[in-house]
C-alpha cells in the first residue's frame, strides 16, 4: 500500500512533514517503509517568464536574461541554452537552490556578466522531458510559484508495510481514520451521493446469485448504461499514480480509485457480454476453462471461487478477471461487482495461479462486508461526475447472512493487567471511542463467589462510613462505600467493534489499541515477579564443554547447512547399501534436495573452499544434528541424532620464521581425540584398525569401549579428497555425542600425588613390522606386576640399520607404589617377567 | 753488608710491587691475568725467586723483610683479584652484548582455535537469561505442522504463513521456519499452568535466498515467561535489560507495535545503533540510530488453551530474536554469508 499525502489531505488537516506523519504511523503500528519526497531539491525553484534576452557580449553562446519572477522587479541570469526566447515560461532555480541533480546554485558572474541563478533542464531538475535544453512550461503556467507545484511534485508518497491484521489500513478512509486520532484531527470524509438516471431498474437488468455463500458472502452490483469510456482526468490519474497504479480508462480507473479510497476492491463487466444476464458466485468445476483477461486459459481445480455467467465462467473472483467480459472501446453498459471473498480461499487460488495483485491482497485480509454497496455508490458517483455514465436504479445486493457487530466485554482492570499500566476508565474508553468503538457500561460483572467477597469487604468499611451518611449525603456515601468495597474492579463496559476492524474480537486486542494510541514508550519497564532456577540440560552443558574443549586444542568451530545431496554420498564412497544414504528427502529444495545423514561431507566441503582460498592450513569442527528416517516414505519426525566432526589439513604449527613447517598426520587427529577424551573422562577405552567409507583403508583407528563406537579417525581417502578437489592429505574424526555422554566416566577420581619414587625402566625391543604398539603395550602392562605405573612408547624406528621386516620400539616402563619406596631388584624382576613375556609372545629380540 | 742486602730486597720487593702492579693493570683478559699471577706469584714466579735471597739476612732482618714480603704478596693478590672482577664482569658484557636478538621478529605462533561467533552471541545470550532464571530448552528441527504453526495460532491459510516460506518434507512435517514450536512443546511437557521460564536457541529453515541478508537456514532464540501476572511491562524490562547486558549499559530500546498471530499485544524492538549510538552516516543502522532486533509479545490466550493453559489464571511474554543479526550488530558484519562459509580468516578473529 502507497498513498500520497496529497490524497490523505483531501480529508485531513495535516499540520505536520510527512516524515512526522509516517513516524506517527509507524509507532501506531501502520508501519511506514519508506518516505518518497517527490519535490526533493526543488525547494528554490520557482517559475518564472524570460522578459528580455541578449547575447552575452563576451561570448558567442551565452545569452543574458532578465526574469520575471512575479515578484515585480527583474532577475539577470546568463544561461547557455539556445532554445530560450523572450516570453518563455521557465522553471528558475535561485540563488540557495540545491538541485536533485546536485548542482548547488550561487550568486556568480559568468564571463565577467552577473547571474543569480539558474534557468533548468528537465535532467537538472530529474524529471522527465527533453533534456537538450532549458525545460519550456506551458505558456498559460503562472509566475512565481513553486515549479514542484506546476510540476506536480509538491507531494510525498507514503510506502507503507502493513501488518497482516490490519486489511482496513489498506484504504486511504482508513489511514484517514487512524490518522485522525493520532493528529487529534476531525475527518471530513466525501458525501457519497449518487443519482439513480438511468431510468431501468438494475435488478430487471441483472441477476446476481451466490452458489458458493462459504466462499463469498455478500455481492452487490450496481448496473451502469450509456458509458463513455475514455481516459481519466488527470486528478484522478494523479491519484492513481502516487498509490502506484497505472491509469487505464474511466471505469477502470475508477474501480481502482475506490478501492484504494475505501479498501473494497470491485470489478466492472462488460454488460452485453455477460451470457443470460446472470452472475453467480459459484465453485468452479474441475477441468473447466478460465479464460482471463490476460488472454491465458487455465485448467480449473475445482476449488477456486469463480464469477460465472450462464455459459461459463467470467474470472476468478478477486484475483484476476474473465477475458469475454472485460471492459473494451465497445462498451455500453457495465456491471460494477463489490463483493465480499472467502480470504482462504482467494488466497489459495492467487497462491496457485502466482498472481497477487491489489485486490486479492486486500481479500486475503478480509474486506468489511458491510461496505460493498458504499463502494458501488462511490464508484457510480465518480463516473457519473466525469459524465461518464447514467446508473440505474438499485443496488442488486446478495448478502444471505449479514454479519452481526461483534461485541468484546472488558474490565479496566483487565486491560491494566494485561499491560502492566493504570489507566482510568476514561483513559481506556476515550481511545476506544475515538477508533470508531461504541462503548456501553453494563455493569458488574462477577460470579457470586466474587460478589460475596466483595459485599462483605464492604460490610467491614460500612460502620465507618455511614457515620458521614448526615454529613455528605447518601450518594456520595454511596459512592464510597462502592470504591471501598473493591467492586470497582469488576465494572464491565462492552465494546463495540466498528464493521471495518475485522482483527479485534477479544478484550486482549482492545488492550494493544490502548498501547498503542497511548504509545508503547509509554508502557512502564518492569522485571517480572518471583523467580525461577536458570539451567542448561547435561546434553548442552556437554556440547559446550566439547565445543570449548576442542577450540583449546586449536579447532575453529564451523556451522554449515543441513542439506545434503545425492552427489555428495557419491563423492564420499558411500556404499549404495548404507544407512546413510537413506536421508530425509525436502519436497520443494532450496538447492540441495536431502537432509544430512553425516558431518562429513559439509566438513570436506568447508576444508576444500578454504583450500580453494589458498588458506592452506585448516582446522575446523562442528557439532550438529543429523537426521535418519523411522520410515520412507516419511510417515513421522526423523530421529535427529547429535554429531560431532572434526578435521586438520596443513602445517602442524603455523607459518612463521623460526616454526617446523611439518605436515599434520594421523597422530595429530588420533592425539586430538585422545585429548579430548581425557577432557571429558572418557577413559579405559581400546583403539583398533578399522574401516570407514571415506578413509584410507591402511589409516583409519576405531575407539572402542565395549561394543560401542567412540569415535573414528583417518585420514580421508585420496579419492574422496579429489573428488571434494583436495589434492592434500587431510585427516578427519567423527563422533557421536549422546554415546560420549554415555561413555564419560560417572565419577571424576582424583589420583594423590605419589609420596614415593617411581622407577623407571627402558625397554627396547625388535619385532615384525605387522606387530602393533598397542598389542605390546597392553602385554607389558599385563605382566608387569603389582606396581606397574605406565608405559609410554618413546621411539619407533624402521630402516636400513635393521632388517626391512622389522621395527624397533623403545618404551620407558614405570613402576612405583603408593605404599613404599621400590626397590631396584623389585623393578628389576618385574622388567624380567616383561621382557620373557615379549620375547615369547612377540618374538622380541632385546636391541642393545 | 747485611744492611745493604737487606735494603736491596726491600727495594727489589718494590720494584717487584710496581711492576706488578703496571702489568695487572696491563693484563686484557683473563688468561693474561692469570699469566701475571703465575709470573710473579706461582712456585717459580719472581716473588718466590726473590724471597730464596731471605737466607742470606741476618736473623732479625728477616722477620721484617718477610712482612714487607707477605704485605707484597697480599697486596698483589689483591689486584689481581680487582682485576679478576673487573675482567669477569667485563666479559660477562661482552657476552651480553654478543647475545643481542632482534626482539622485532614476531613471537612463536600457536594454533588457537575460535568458537564460532554465532556460538559466542548465543551463550552470551545464554549466559544473561540463564541468570534470570530461564531454563534453556530444545525441540526437535524437523517439526510438525501442528506445533510449527497451528498451536502457535497460524492455522492453514493465515496469511502470515506467507512471510515464512517452508521446507515441506511431507504436507504435515516440515523444518521448523522458527524456535517458537519450543514454546508450545514446553508448556504441552508440563502440568497446566505450570510457571515457565525458558529459552529456546536452535537452527530454523525458510526457503529464502542466500543473499548477504538471507540464508535457507539460521539461528533463533525464542523466549516464553508465564505466571501469574505477567504483563507487557514485564515484556519491556526484561528486554531492556538484555539489551543493555548484550549491547552495552547506555543502550536505549525501542517498541513498536506490530503484528503476530501468537501474542497480543504485538511489538517489534528496536535498539539504539551500538556502532554510531544514533550519530551520523552508519553503515549498520543507515543514519536511522535505530535497529530492529527482535519480536515480541503478550501471550494470545489462543496459544495457552491449545497447551492446556488457562489463560484467566496465568499470563505471559514471548519474544524471538535472530542470533545472526544480533552478531552482525555487534560487530558490525555486513554479509550473511560469511557465517556459513567457514573461512578461517573469518573465525580466526572470534
Ligand atoms: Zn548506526
Amino acid at each position: 500500500m502507497q498513498v500520497s499525502t496529497k490524497w490523505l489531505k483531501d480529508f485531513i488537516e495535516i499540520d505536520c512533514t510527512a516524515d512526522e506523519l509516517a513516524e506517527k504511523f509507524t509507532m501506531a503500528g501502520i508501519a511506514v517503509e519508506n518516505v518518497i519526497h517527490a519535490g526533493a531539491g526543488l525547494e528554490k525553484v520557482v517559475t518564472g517568464k524570460v522578459s528580455e534576452i541578449v547575447k552575452h557580449p563576451d561570448s558567442d553562446h551565452m545569452f543574458i536574461c532578465q526574469m520575471d519572477l512575479g515578484a515585480g522587479e527583474l532577475i539577470q541570469i546568463v544561461t547557455g541554452a539556445q532554445n530560450v526566447k523572450a516570453g518563455d515560461i521557465v522553471p528558475v532555480a535561485m540563488v540557495g537552490a540545491n538541485l536533485p541533480c546536485g548542482k548547488k546554485i550561487a550568486k556568480g558572474k559568468l564571463r565577467g556578466v552577473v547571474s543569480n541563478g539558474m534557468l533548468c533542464s528537465a535532467d537538472e531538475l530529474k524529471i522527465e522531458g527533453d533534456s537538450s535544453g532549458i525545460y519550456i512550461l506551458p505558456a498559460d503556467t503562472p509566475i512565481g510559484v513553486p515549479a514542484a507545484e506546476v510540476l506536480g511534485l509538491d507531494d510525498d508518497i507514503l510506502e507503507f508495510e502493513l501488518t497482516a491484521n490490519r486489511g482496513d489500513c489498506f484504504s486511504v478512509f482508513g489511514l484517514i481514520r487512524e490518522a485522525a486520532v493520532l493528529l487529534n484531527k476531525t475527518p471530513h470524509f466525501p458525501e457519497i451521493k449518487v443519482t439513480e438516471d438511468a431510468g431501468k431498474k438494475a435488478a430487471d437488468m441483472i441477476e446476481i446469485k451466490i452458489d458458493a455463500p462459504d466462499l463469498c458472502s455478500r455481492f452487490s452490483a450496481r448496473v451502469l448504461t450509456d458509458v463513455k469510456l475514455g481516459p481519466s482526468p488527470e486528478w484522478l490519474q494523479k491519484r492513481l499514480e502516487g498509490a502506484g497504479i497505472r491509469a487505464i480508462n474511466n471505469v477502470v480507473d475508477v474501480t481502482n480509485f475506490v478501492m484504494i479510497e475505501l479498501g473494497q476492491p470491485m470489478h466492472a463487466y462488460d454488460y452485453d457480454e455477460i451470457v443470460g444476464k446472470v452472475l453467480n458466485a459459484r465453485r468452479s468445476v474441475v477441468g473447466e476453462q478460465l479464460h482471463t483477461l490476460d488472454d491465458s486459459n487455465r485448467l480449473a481445480k475445482g476449488d477456486e471461487l469463480v464469477i460465472a455467467d450462464a455459459e461459463k465462467a467470467a474470472g476468478l473472483a478477486g484475483v484476476m478477471g474473465g477475458f469475454e467480459t472485460e471492459i473494451t472501446e465497445k462498451t455500453k453498459t457495465v456491471v460494477l461487482e463489490a463483493a465480499a471473498f472467502n480470504a482462504a480461499s482467494i488466497r489459495r487460488t492467487s497462491r496457485a495461479v502466482g498472481l497477487h495483485s491489489e485486490a486479492s491482497g486486500r481479500f486475503e485480509r478480509g474486506v468489511n462486508e458491510k461496505a460493498t454497496v458504499i463502494a458501488l455508490d462511490r464508484a457510480a458517483q465518480l463516473l457519473q461526475e466525469m459524465g461518464a455514465c447514467k446508473v440505474c436504479k438499485g443496488i442488486v445486493d446478495i448478502y444471505p447472512n449479514p454479519k452481526s457487530a461483534v461485541k468484546v466485554q472488558f474490565t479496566t482492570k483487565q486491560i491494566n493487567d494485561r499491560l502492566g499500566t493504570n489507566y482510568s476508565d476514561k483513559e481506556i474508553i476515550d481511545v476506544l471511542k475515538s477508533l470508531g468503538f461504541d462503548i456501553s457500561d453494563i455493569g458488574a460483572q462477577m460470579d457470586a463467589e466474587q460478589a460475596i467477597d466483595r459485599i462483605s469487604t464492604a460490610a467491614k468499611h460500612f460502620g465507618k462510613i455511614a457515620k458521614n451518611i448526615a454529613q455528605a449525603g447518601l450518594t456520595k456515601t454511596f459512592d464510597k462505600l462502592i470504591d471501598s468495597s473493591g467492586v470497582k474492579e469488576f465494572i464491565a463496559y462492552e465494546a463495540t467493534v466498528p464493521d471495518w476492524r475485522n482483527d479485534v474480537t477479544i478484550m486482549e486486542d482492545l488492550s494493544e489499541e490502548i498501547a498503542r494510541i497511548y504509545g508503547y514508550d509509554k508502557i512502564p519497564a518492569t522485571l517480572p515477579k518471583g523467580s525461577q532456577q536458570g539451567r542448561q540440560s547435561k546434553t548442552q552443558n556437554f556440547t559446550d564443554k566439547i565445543k570449548n574443549i576442542l577450540a583449546a586444542l586449536g579447532l575453529n568451530e564451523e556451522i554449515s547447512f543441513a542439506f545434503t545431496s545425492v552427489e555428495t554420498f557419491d563423492k564420499l564412497q558411500i556404499p549404495a547399501d548404507s544407512e546413510l544414504r537413506r536421508a530425509v528427502p525436502i519436497m520443494n529444495p532450496y538447492e540441495n534436495p536431502l537432509l544430512r545423514t553425516n558431518l562429513i561431507g559439509s566438513i570436506l566441503e568447508n576444508a576444500a573452499r578454504n583450500l580453494s582460498r589458498k588458506n592452506e592450513d585448516v582446522r575446523l569442527f562442528e557439532i550438529a544434528p543429523v537426521f535418519f528416517p523411522k520410515a520412507l516414505p516419511i510417515t513421522e519426525q526423523p530421529r535427529e541424532v547429535l554429531k560431532l566432526a572434526g578435521l586438520i589439513m596443513g602445517r602442524r604449527d603455523p607459518k612463521g620464521w623460526s616454526q617446523n613447517s611439518a605436515e599434520v598426520d594421523f597422530y595429530d587427529a588420533k592425539g586430538i581425540v585422545e585429548e579430548l577424551f581425557a577432557q571429558l573422562s572418557i577413559l579405559n577405552y581400546t583403539v583398533e584398525a578399522g574401516a570407514h567409507y571415506a578413509l584410507h583403508p591402511g589409516k583409519t583407528a576405531i575407539f572402542k569401549k565395549g561394543r560401542e563406537i567412540l569415535a573414528t579417525v583417518g585420514e580421508v581417502h585420496p579419492a574422496v579428497a579429489e573428488s571434494f578437489g583436495i589434492g592434500k592429505k587431510i585427516y578427519i574424526f567423527e563422533a557421536d555425542i549422546e554415546t560420549l555422554i554415555k561413555c564419560t566416566a560417572k565419577k571424576f577420581a582424583f589420583e594423590n600425588l605419589p609420596k614415593y619414587p617411581a622407577i623407571t625402566r627402558d625397554l627396547a625391543i625388535l619385532v615384525d613390522r605387522d606387530v602393533s604398539a598397542g598389542e605390546i603395550e597392553k602385554v607389558i602392562a599385563k605382566y608387569a606386576g603389582n606396581d606397574f605405573k605406565s608405559v609410554t612408547l618413546f621411539d619407533v624406528y624402521t630402516g636400513d640399520r635393521i632388517s626391512a621386516d622389522k621395527k624397533s620400539l623403545a618404551f620407558t616402563i614405570k613402576f612405583q607404589s603408593s605404599e613404599r619406596t621400590l626397590k631396584d631388584e623389585e623393578a628389576d624382576a618385574a622388567f624380567k617377567d616383561i621382557l620373557n613375556s615379549v620375547r615369547k609372545i612377540f618374538n622380541a629380540e632385546l636391541r642393545a | 753488608m747485611i744492611n745493604y742486602f737487606a735494603t736491596k730486597m726491600e727495594r727489589q720487593i718494590q720494584q717487584l710491587r710496581e711492576s706488578a702492579a703496571t702489568m695487572i693493570s696491563a693484563a686484557s683478559d683473563l688468561k693474561e691475568l692469570d699469566n701475571v699471577r703465575v709470573k710473579i706469584l706461582g712456585k717459580k714466579g719472581d716473588l718466590t725467586g726473590l724471597l730464596r735471597g731471605m737466607s742470606q739476612l741476618s736473623a732479625e732482618e728477616r722477620p721484617k723483610i718477610g712482612k714487607i714480603a707477605n704485605e707484597a704478596r697480599a697486596q698483589i693478590e689483591q689486584l689481581i683479584a680487582d682485576k679478576n672482577a673487573e675482567l669477569k664482569a667485563k666479559d660477562l658484557q661482552n657476552k651480553l652484548a654478543s647475545e643481542k636478538i632482534d626482539v622485532t621478529l614476531p613471537g612463536r605462533k600457536i594454533h588457537c582455535g575460535h568458537l564460532h561467533p554465532l556460538t559466542l552471541t548465543l551463550n552470551r545470550v545464554k549466559e544473561i537469561f540463564i541468570q534470570m532464571g530461564y531454563s534453556v530448552e530444545e525441540g526437535p528441527e524437523v517439526e510438525t505442522d501442528y506445533f510449527n504453526f497451528e498451536a502457535l495460532n497460524l492455522p492453514k491459510d493465515h496469511p502470515a504463513r506467507d512471510t515464512q516460506d517452508s521446507f515441506y518434507i511431507t504436507n504435515e512435517i516440515l523444518l521448523r521456519t522458527q524456535t517458537s514450536p519450543v514454546q508450545a512443546r514446553t508448556m504441552q511437557k508440563n502440568p497446566p499452568n505450570t510457571p515457565i521460564r525458558m529459552i529456546a536457541p536452535g537452527r530454523v529453515y525458510r526457503r529464502d535466498d542466500y543473499d548477504a541478508s538471507h540464508a535457507p537456514m539460521f539461528t533463533q532464540i525464542e523466549g516464553l515467561v508465564i505466571d501469574k501476572g505477567i504483563t507487557f511491562a514485564d515484556l519491556k524490562g526484561t528486554l531492556d535489560f538484555f539489551c543493555k547486558q548484550f549491547f552495552g549499559e547506555n543502550t536505549q530500546i525501542r517498541l513498536r507495535p506490530s503484528f503476530f498471530p501468537f501474542t497480543e499485544p504485538s511489538t517489534e524492538i528496536d535498539v539504539s545503533c551500538p556502532i554510531c549510538h544514533g550519530k551520523g552516516d552508519c553503515k549498520v543502522c543507515h543514519g536511522s540510530g535505530w535497529l530492529e532486533i527482535l519480536g515480541a509479545g503478550e501471550v494470545h490466550p489462543d496459544v495457552l488453551k491449545m497447551s492446556g493453559y488457562d489463560s484467566n489464571a496465568v499470563s505471559g511474554f514471548a519474544f524471538g530474536m535472530g542470533v545472526e543479526r544480533l552478531t552482525m550488530i555487534k560487530y558490525a558484519i555486513d554479509d550473511l554469508r560469511l557465517f556459513f562459509e567457514n573461512d578461517v580468516r573469518f573465525l580466526n578473529q572470534f
